[in-house]
Formats: structure tokens, sequence, C-alpha cells
């Protein structure tokens, strides 16, 4: 991370790559309503007032933070309305669809959703006004305060594509809403922030996908933040094919209401490194969060995801499960913590991270905890690493098929128990069709 | 009944158990001690006191320099306020043995042997145990080893370490410091500098040691840190298996505990350490107690060779241990049974590191957590095998139980895999004990009290059952007196 002119060898660096105080008073200056700047102040505040994190904090120990070179990248300017167009293969099976590329963004409403006010999908510029109470509580809100994190905060400030999602109470979504990131140009950083407010007894899903092409230095900075509301239901659905020179950082996290529940699936596949928090705090009693996932990190990717399943009620329940594969040179880390707050009894949680390491080299760090501060409850983990079974891949090949084959069906069949609970099936095939791609890519 | 006998080792005899922590008498012994502080004078006081060559003080020298400039480490999971190295004592002796060395018919301080006789350790050659030889060590030297006849005979080298200072000094200077050294950590570097007894043994090849050996720690000097040093090195194919069990008195003021341990085994040679720690915890308002901040570290460097680590924790005011194991022969395996029970405000960061590095290694961690009261008990463990380590195993288990709505239990196991071949395993569950289990155990007409203790007990069997048998009992007791009370 490149430091800033000013500072002394005392004063820890608190400003990442291109995004000082001119950059943020340019953004001021960019006409947005009074309420949304409020709300860019108090990032930027809590961004000046972090420090800068080095690979001495836990949290970095495996992912030193100069493996994103800010100091190469350009922030783009305020993503501009109505301008990408281009389809995907799974737009038909959207209410609404969110494209976004490098300088613009569209907003698709396929099925008269939007038009007919049910739900709504509007940038921030424009929700601050037409929801200026959603704002105020939802962006940034409780669920990520940008005073948590250094990368919450510079994302708070600086974000360049901000979006609202608002599903009223009651409205049932039947199909859902695609958001589509794909960008191409090079030394670009993309700043999303979205904020999804599900209100009472309200069903819906979001599936987001981004895409950039290999050889392109590209990085985001991304947060998103989900609010569900007593007794709804939310599915998120992310699927993660950047490419092999982006850099993602990013911190999402869901607040679960009373009865709620949040079924949250992360499939993470692209990037050169990633480095990724999320998860749920469940807040109100009887709510669930059920968080899959999957990844696979091959050649020289590195992928460090962090999951947080919280609990802060009594009689709530959360399960997780995260599978991945390790191949050539390729390192992941995965964190993941379960707590229960002081009161959260009656709290059934259980985590599983599965991990295959395909060759010798490459390399798998699990590090499951869990924080227990409540008594009366029951909180699990079991993490594995491991390759194949060979036993198994014995019997298939006595049953005739050569060994690689033999390989890619239990590989295939180790994703599935996650990829089965995947409900579109396009994107199924497609994890099924990177995966295949990956094996077959082996060094 | 021998057997009943020798349990009371650890704890005195077998009175009905109480709550208040009855090793916490404070005995008077005139003592010959340094001043408060520590500087390289200090460092020189000690090493004169101990009558080392100069290698010996020139390594401590070289390792107070080293720690001068380190940070205490603050990671753990546990709170406390920050510690006045100046104010605290690094020598403290009873009077009449501080010469035992150069004075062979020295007699032990009558006043030393009757504290140890209270704690049930018997120091006498004539009351001695049958089947453990005991080392009895007092704030800062070891007063007493039993069974010294025995053990000669076999060749088995078993002395207070500053005795094997002086009279092996050629295995000393091989192996002290390889399996922790002064740059290790802040406390180990602490310990390398200042340490001021502990045990020595050597067990030559072939050998099996026929009894169990046994040090007993006793603080018992206000103000005074105690700061042992054990090395044991098990020979090819040789075996032992060795005990420690620890008491202070209670006092309001804290007290630094900075041990280290180091276990070398060769060739198929093996070596068990159990541990009984049973520091005073401080009360029920978290005043006083000690502050447990160990290294222990096996080498498991030859071909199939083994250490076991069992530790029963049931003290101190603050724990801080991790009792290791490097996996560097081919075949070798490590073992880590671990019970640590956590009441009223005390705090427990604890757990191993199995880190593989020859081909074949496996390794095995069983840790149970209970935590009563307001305390906070954490099990960190790490499990790494290394790139070039081929069909590797691990198996961790990690249970806590939760007795009481205000305590806090927290599992942080760190596993690393970089070959292909290693199979790694972990699973953890925190959760309240079994009401089903203790109904079903009130309905045969058992009390509640006696219901937990069984509940417990069955919680903690696959930790005590490696234990020697007169121990486990005593860990049983033990682990009943800890909490009594707090349940309900």
């Amino acid at each position: 991370m490149s430091g800033s002119t000013t500072q002394t060898a005392n004063v820890p660096d608190t400003v990442i790559g291109p995004f000082d105080e001119l950059l943020f008073a340019r953004l001021m200056e960019g006409g947005e309503p009074a309420n949304l700047l409020a709300e860019r102040e108090i990032a930027f505040r809590a961004y000046q007032a972090l420090p800068s994190p080095t690979s001495f904090d836990e949290g970095w120990r495996r992912t030193p933070p100069d493996r994103f070179p800010f100091q190469d990248i350009v922030p783009l300017p305020r993503l501009a309305p109505n301008g990408a167009t281009g389809s995907g293969p799974w737009d038909n099976e959207f209410d609404v669809v969110v494209s976004v590329n490098d300088a613009t963004y569209h907003v698709a409403d396929r099925s008269g959703v939007l038009r007919d006010k049910r739900i709504f999908v509007m940038p921030l510029e424009e929700a601050a006004s037409v929801f200026p109470g959603l704002v105020h509580d939802h962006v940034l809100g409780r669920a990520l305060p940008p005073d948590r994190d250094k990368f919450v905060a510079l994302n708070g400030a600086f974000w360049n594509f901000g979006l609202l999602v608002h599903i009223p109470p009651g409205v049932t979504l039947e199909k859902g809403i695609l958001i589509r990131y794909a960008h191409q140009q090079p030394g670009a950083a993309l700043i999303p922030l979205l904020a999804v407010v599900a209100g009472e007894g309200s069903e819906a899903t979001i599936v987001e996908t981004a895409t950039s092409p290999d050889g392109v230095p590209f990085m985001t900075v991304s947060s998103k933040e989900f609010y569900v509301g007593d007794a709804a239901r939310l599915r998120v659905i992310s699927l993660q094919e950047w490419g092999r020179d982006t850099d993602q950082l990013g911190h999402d996290m869901a607040h679960v209401g009373r009865d709620a529940q949040v079924d949250w699936i992360t499939l993470n596949f692209g990037s050169r490194t990633s480095k990724l928090v999320f998860g749920s705090d469940i807040l109100g009693e009887g709510a669930s969060a059920e968080l899959d996932g999957l990844f696979f990190c091959d050649a020289d990717q590195h992928i460090d995801q962090q999951t947080l399943q919280i609990h802060s009620a009594p009689n709530t329940y959360s399960r997780l499960l995260y599978k991945g594969a390790v191949q050539d040179q390729g390192h992941s880390v995965y964190q993941g913590i379960i707590q229960a707050r002081p009161g959260a009894v009656k709290v059934d949680a259980y985590q599983t991270n599965n991990n295959l390491v395909l060759n010798d080299g490459a390399k798998a760090d699990t590090i499951p905890g869990l924080l227990i501060d409540a008594d009366d409850l029951k909180c699990s983990h079991g993490a594995t690493i491991g390759n194949l079974n060979d036993d198994q891949v014995f019997y298939l090949r006595s049953r005739g098929l050569d060994e690689s084959e033999a390989r890619r069906i239990l590989i295939r069949a180790f994703f599935d128990e996650v990829s089965a609970r995947i409900p579109y099936d396009g994107i199924r095939e497609r994890v099924h069709a990177i995966i295949d791609a990956r094996l077959a890519a082996a060094k | 009944m021998p057997e009943i006998e020798t349990a009371s080792t650890l704890v005195a005899e077998n009175t009905p158990v109480q709550e208040e922590y009855k090793y916490g008498f404070v005995s008077d012994v005139e003592v010959d001690e340094a001043p408060k502080g520590l500087n390289e004078d200090i460092i020189r006081f000690i090493s004169e006191k101990k009558d080392e060559p100069e290698w010996m003080l020139e390594l401590r020298l070289k390792a107070y320099r080293w720690w001068l400039t380190k940070k205490e480490p603050r990671w753990a999971l546990v709170d406390y306020p920050e510690i006045d190295y100046q104010d605290i004592r690094y020598y403290s002796a009873p009077k009449k043995m501080s010469d035992r060395f150069k004075n062979e018919e020295g007699e032990m301080d009558p006043e030393v042997k009757r504290t140890f006789e209270r704690l049930g350790i018997p120091v006498d050659e004539q009351q001695r145990l049958e089947g453990v030889a005991v080392d009895a060590v007092f704030d800062s030297v070891s007063v007493a080893t039993t069974h010294t006849a025995m053990l000669d005979e076999l060749g088995i080298i078993c002395c207070p370490i500053s005795e094997a200072v002086r009279e092996h000094p050629a295995l000393i200077q091989k192996y002290l410091g390889a399996v922790v050294p002064y740059t290790d950590n802040f406390f180990a570097s602490l310990n390398a500098a200042v340490f001021t007894d502990g045990s020595f043994v050597y067990v030559p090849p072939g050998v099996r040691c026929p009894v169990e050996l046994s040090t007993y720690f006793r603080i018992n000097a206000v103000d005074t840190g105690q700061f042992e040093r054990t090395l044991i090195i098990a020979d090819k194919g040789a075996y032992v298996s060795y005990l420690e069990g620890c008491t202070a008195p209670m006092r309001d003021t804290n007290q630094l505990h900075a041990a280290v341990v180091e276990l070398i085994a060769l060739d198929d040679a093996q070596i068990k350490y159990a541990t009984i720690q049973n520091w005073y915890a401080g009360d029920k308002e978290g005043r006083g107690g000690i502050y447990n901040f160990v290294t222990k570290r096996g080498h498991c460097k030859g071909r199939n060779s083994k250490i076991s680590w069992t530790q029963v924790e049931a003290g101190a005011a603050i724990t801080w241990k991790y009792p290791s194991c490097v996996l560097q022969g081919d075949g070798s395996t490590g073992e880590f049974y671990s019970v640590a029970v956590t009441n009223n405000r005390m705090q427990a960061d604890t757990g191993t590191k199995m880190i593989h590095i020859g081909n074949h290694t496996k390794s095995t961690i069983v840790s149970k957590g209970i935590s009563a009261d307001q305390s906070r008990n954490t099990y960190r463990g790490l499990v790494q095998i290394l790139p070039d380590a081929k069909n590797c195993r691990n198996y961790s288990i990690c249970d806590s139980m939760l007795v009481g709505s205000e305590c806090s239990a927290n599992t942080v196991p760190y596993i690393e895999a970089e070959n292909s071949s290693a199979v790694v395993e972990h699973e953890a569950t925190t959760s309240k004990i079994s009401e089903d289990q203790l109904f079903y155990i009130r309905s045969r007409g058992v009390d509640e009290e006696s219901a937990i203790n069984l509940v417990v007990n069955g919680f903690c069997k696959e930790v005590f059952k490696q234990l020697p048998m007169e121990f486990a009992i005593e860990a049983t007791k033990l682990l009943e007196m800890k909490l009594e009370g707090s349940i309900g």
C-alpha cells in the first residue's frame, strides 16, 4: 500500500492508494443529495481514523495486504445510469436485471414490478430523496458500521456504484433480482455498495454475478448489507468469476429479524486474490440462517474467506457448509466463527468446512472458531482437509472408469452437496462446468 | 494399599472436599533471596547461586538481552493488568537448602519438609512411594529427590537441572534450548535468562524407566516468580513417564510462573508427560492467583518416536499454555489430552500445536473444556502439515461444557495442510451439560451434585484414562472440588 506524502514515521499510514482527502473532496462536489454526502462523510472520518491493516494483524496474517496493489489503481468515477446494455444467459429467469459495466449501469424492469411499484431497485442517489429514512437507517447501517473495518469505511466513503433494493412488507417476488457485474477496463477500481431492505413477511431472491477478463488488472472493494425483516425470507446467491488478475475485497453482512430466514450461497471461483468477510447476525427470536459456499482455488489463486454466524437472540438456528478444493499452487484460507452473545440461549449452530487438497504444493488453511458467551445451547463445528478417498477411486476404476474420470466424478460429488442447493438450473450447470474446466486444466 | 498412598501426591489426604483452596497455606521458612527486579547483575547472582559454569551464564545473558527487545504477547483471549517485571523477585530459596549442593550432609529445613508433608509429598527416602520417584521444588530450588539409587543402577539420570548443568554439561549443552530456543517467545526467553530449577531426565538407550518420575512444584515466597525448566531426553528405544503437580499459597497479589519444558524422543523412544496443575487460582472476585505462562514442547526427533501430553489444568488465575509436538521422525506420533476447568474468574487459553514434518506422522488431540461461573476457557491449537510430509494423519476433538450462564467458552483451532496425502479431521462442540443425562441419572436415585459429577467425569474420561490410575482418581476429585457450588 502506498503512503501519503505527509506521513511521518510514527503516524500509522491511514491512506490507501489513491483514496485520499483530495479524491474525497472531489467526490463531495459531485452533486449528490446532502443526506447521502453526510453518510459518506461519516465513513470518511472512520476511514481516516482506522489504521491500514498490516500482515501483523491476525485477520491479515495469511493474506498480506500488499497482495492488493492499490498504488496502481485508478478509482472509477461514479457510474452513470442507463448505459450498460447487453444481456446475460439467465436474464429471463428474473424480474429485474441490473447490469453494471466499467462506467455505466442499467436497471431493466423485465416483469413490470418496478413500474407497478411492487418493489424498488434504485441507485442510492435517487433513493436518498425517495426513501431518506431507509437510506439513513440501512446504508452503512447497523449491519456494516464503517468504523468496524478499514475497507468498509473506504467503501462507504468512496463508493462509485450504490444501489438500494427495497422489498416492501408482505411482497413476494416470484423470480428475483439479478445483478451482473462485467468489467473490462484495466487498472480501475469498482467500489459497489448494495443495501437490501426486505420488509416484514416479504420474500425475494437476489443473484449476483461478477466477471472480468483474465489479464486485465482490476480491483473491487465491495460492501453488501441485507436487512431481513421479521418473518421475511431472503435468498442470496453470489457467483464470483472475476478474471485471474482481479483482486477483490468484500465485506457483506445480513441482519436477520424475528422468525426470518436468510439462505445465502456464495460461489467463489475467480480472482487472483480475494479477501472476503461475510455472514449473518441473527437479531430476532426464531430466526435462522443457512450459509453455503463453494470455492476452487488453482494456479496462483489466493482466496481468503471469513464467515460469521452471530447469534444475538435466543432460540435461533444457523447452519453453514463450506466446501472447497485447492489445486496447483492455490492457497485457500477459511476462517469461520460461530458467536453466541450473552443471553443467546437455545441456540443451535453448526459449521462444516471440508477441503480437498488435490496436489502437493496446494495449501488449505481452516480455522473454525467458537466464541460462546451464553449457556444452554449447542454450537459445533467440523473441519476436514484431505484428498479423495483412495478406496472410492479404486471402486470406480474397478467399474471401468479411468483414473481422471473417477476423480472427476468424486470431486463433482464432493461439490454437489452445495451445488444441489442452487435453485437455478443454469447457475448450477455453470458451477459444474467451471469445476470440470478447472480439473481439466490441472498443471 | 500402596496405590492409594501414591494418590496422595496430589491431594493431601482423603479429607472431605471443601470449596476453599486447601493448599493455600504459607510456610514460614527462612529464605535466601535476590532483591526484586531484573538486570544483568541479578542474572549473575542466580548463576552464581547455582554455581554454574561460565557458558551457562553466557546463555542466560544472551537470552536476557534478547528478551529486552521483545514485547509481551497479548493475542490470547485473556485480560490481565500490565506486569511489572521489576517488581518480581527472581530468586528465593529456603536458607538451609541454598547450599545443598555444596554441602552434602545438609539437613532439609524442617519447615520445608513439613510443607511437603502437608501437601502429601513424601520427600524422605524412608517414606518414599512405591512406583514414583519424586523431585520436590520449593520456590527456586529443588529440595529433594527420591529413588536415586535404583535410577542410578539403570543409568537413568534424574536430577535437578541445576545439578545437571554441573554434572552433565555435555547433555545440557547439546539439548538445552534445542526444542524451545531462547528466541522462541517472550516468556520462554525470560525463562532462559532467569530459570532457577526444574528436572533433568535422561533415559539411556533401550531402558524402560520402571517408575513414574514426578516433580512437585511449590511456590511459597511472596512476590516471587517461579521459572522452572525441565528437560527430558529419551534415548533410542527408551521409555519414560513423567508427572508434575503444582500448588501455591493463597495471596491477594498475582504471581508469575513462566516455565519451559522440553522433551526429546530419539528413535523408537516414548515419553509420556502428565501435568496436574492446581496453582492457586485467585478468589471469587478474581483477586490474586498465579499467572501460568508456560512453553512446553516435545520433539519427536527419531523414527517411530512418540510423545504424549496429558494435562489437567484446574488452577491458576490465567493459563497460557500450548504443549506441542514437533513430529520430525518418520512414523512418529504426537498426542495431546487435556482437561481444562475454569471457575470463578479464571481465564485459560490453552491447547496444542502438532507440526508434521516427517512422513507417516500421526497426531491426536482430545481437549475437554469446562467453564463455570464467570470464567473464560479457550482452546487454541494448530495442526500443520508441511509440504513434504506424506501420509500424515490428524484427528482432533475439542468439546466444551458450559456450567453457568456468565462463562464463556471459545474454540480456535488453526489447521494448515500443504500435502495432498494428508488427512486432517477436526470436530468441536460447545453445549450445556445435558439435561437428559442428568435427569436419567437422578431418576435412578442419585442426588443432583453426584449426577453432575458423574456426567462431568464421563465427559473427561477420555483424558483421565491416559493418567496413571492413582492420578486419575485425584484428577476426578480435583474436578469435583472445583465445580462444587458452581452448578445449579
